[in-house]
């Protein structure tokens, strides 16, 4: 489906295109988060330790809700404005720029929390961490790069 | 499909919808497939549960060991935990539930392995403090011991730790000052390192590791149904090779396996 639409839109659209796409990875991995969060049987801790002690943390959720959970929601709003930038949407392509921005803090903050505080990197929060980071550089990019940014005039 | 992407059409409301309800559905999913291991977990604990290790061989830790139930019983559950570990404290109520259905017929025996890794950096202190309890009451020791697991957030990320402890110790009745006064003497942390002792010399290396009757039980194995399974498994075993032994157990068990079902 994507790709359909990638291939005939013109170059100025595809960074939406690639938002969409991305977003839907950042989405697919927060909601596996979250429900890893909700049911996981807490693993052991070990010597070596892992994910565990990052999803077990006291930073895991705020105010009882798991922050993956948050996560997803704003992969799912990021989703649905670059979409809505990739039809032509230029409102929603600007909330998707100040969006990402605010992905992009709060994710600093939990690598701080991590790396710092609880000592322990958890390989699905990366690839969270990652997939925000390149929403943000597409926004950046969109931003700064005025040729290529303006999505989707031509529709 | 060519002509649809148009300012206007709904195509975009669509395919968020679709979205959506796939993430909801996948994670509905998700949540299924993982809230069913009671049978992958009976078969995680049968099939390690052939880890057997050899007691023996290993120091004996604290002696006399933190202890409920009675000490001649046939089957012998012990735990190695760590009071800093959320997944201690998350299997600490099935704990619970076992020494409250087993009782006598069960030896229950806690023993301290706190890790020594960055994030339990008070683990070792909170062992320490633990046996300091149990020197002026050793029934204490497991109030403190819930105490520790119920408010672990909250002392965990603390700097303040030592008086949230001496809080509950004097919430418990017991004497503060003698509690610091044995925190900071050396028996509660000889009492520490026998026990961290024996469980490297059984070769735990990971909190918490429970044996039943020298049998590892894994993590995912460690809940109510499967521990009565295995728990009644033993005692079994134990009235087959001893017919003199007392035979009240046998119905009880019986009784405990259908309830498990």
């Amino acid at each position: 489906m994507d790709d359909e639409l990638a291939e005939q839109a013109s170059p100025a659209s595809k960074l939406p295109i690639i938002a969409v796409m991305v977003a839907l990875i950042g989405l697919a991995d927060s909601v596996y988060l979250t429900v890893q969060h909700l049911t996981a049987a807490p693993v052991p801790c070990s010597i070596i330790s892992g994910c565990e002690t990052v999803l077990t943390s006291a930073y895991a959720d705020m105010a009882g809700v798991p922050t993956a959970a948050f996560g997803a929601a704003a992969y799912f709003a990021a989703f649905s404005l670059a979409l809505l930038a990739a039809f032509g949407n230029r409102a929603a392509w600007m909330l998707f720029g100040v969006l990402s921005i605010g992905m992009a803090a709060f994710t600093l903050w939990l690598l701080y929390l991590q790396g710092f505080v609880i000592g322990a990197f958890c390989q699905f929060c990366l690839i969270s961490a990652l997939t925000t980071f390149v929403l943000f550089g597409i926004a950046m990019l969109s931003k700064f790069w005025r040729r290529v940014v303006s999505p989707s005039f031509h529709f | 499909m060519k002509n649809e992407p148009q300012k206007g059409s709904g195509l975009p409301m669509i395919i968020i919808g679709v979205v959506l309800i796939a993430a909801v559905a996948g994670a509905y999913f998700l949540y299924n497939s993982s809230q069913t291991p009671a049978n992958r977990n009976t078969a995680a604990g049968n099939k390690n549960s052939n880890r057997t290790v050899n007691s023996a061989a290993a120091p004996l830790g604290a002696n006399p060991p933190n202890m409920l139930g009675s000490p001649t019983a046939s089957v012998t559950v012990e735990e190695f935990a760590d009071f800093q570990c959320p997944a201690c404290s998350a299997v600490h109520p099935t704990m619970k539930e076992i020494q409250s259905t087993y009782g006598n017929r069960i030896r229950f025996i806690f023993r301290n392995f706190p890790l020594a890794i960055p994030q339990h950096d008070k683990a070792y202190e909170a062992a320490v403090a633990s046996e300091a309890v149990r020197m002026q009451d050793s029934t204490k020791f497991w109030d403190f011991q819930n105490k520790l697991y119920e408010n672990q957030q909250a002392w965990s990320a603390n700097p303040n730790y030592r008086q949230i402890w001496e809080g509950y110790v004097r919430d418990a009745g017991l004497d503060v000052e003698k509690f610091k006064a044995d925190m900071a003497g050396s028996a509660a942390k000889k009492r520490v390192d026998e026990d961290i002792q024996r469980g490297r010399g059984l070769g735990v290396d990971s909190t918490p590791t429970l044996f039943v009757n020298g049998k590892n039980i894994p993590m995912d194995a460690i809940n109510v149904a499967n521990l009565r399974q295995v728990i009644d498994a033993e005692i079994q075993n134990a009235i087959k090779t001893q017919p003199a032994a007392n035979s009240a157990p046998a119905s009880n068990s019986a009784a405990n396996s259908n309830a498990a079902k």
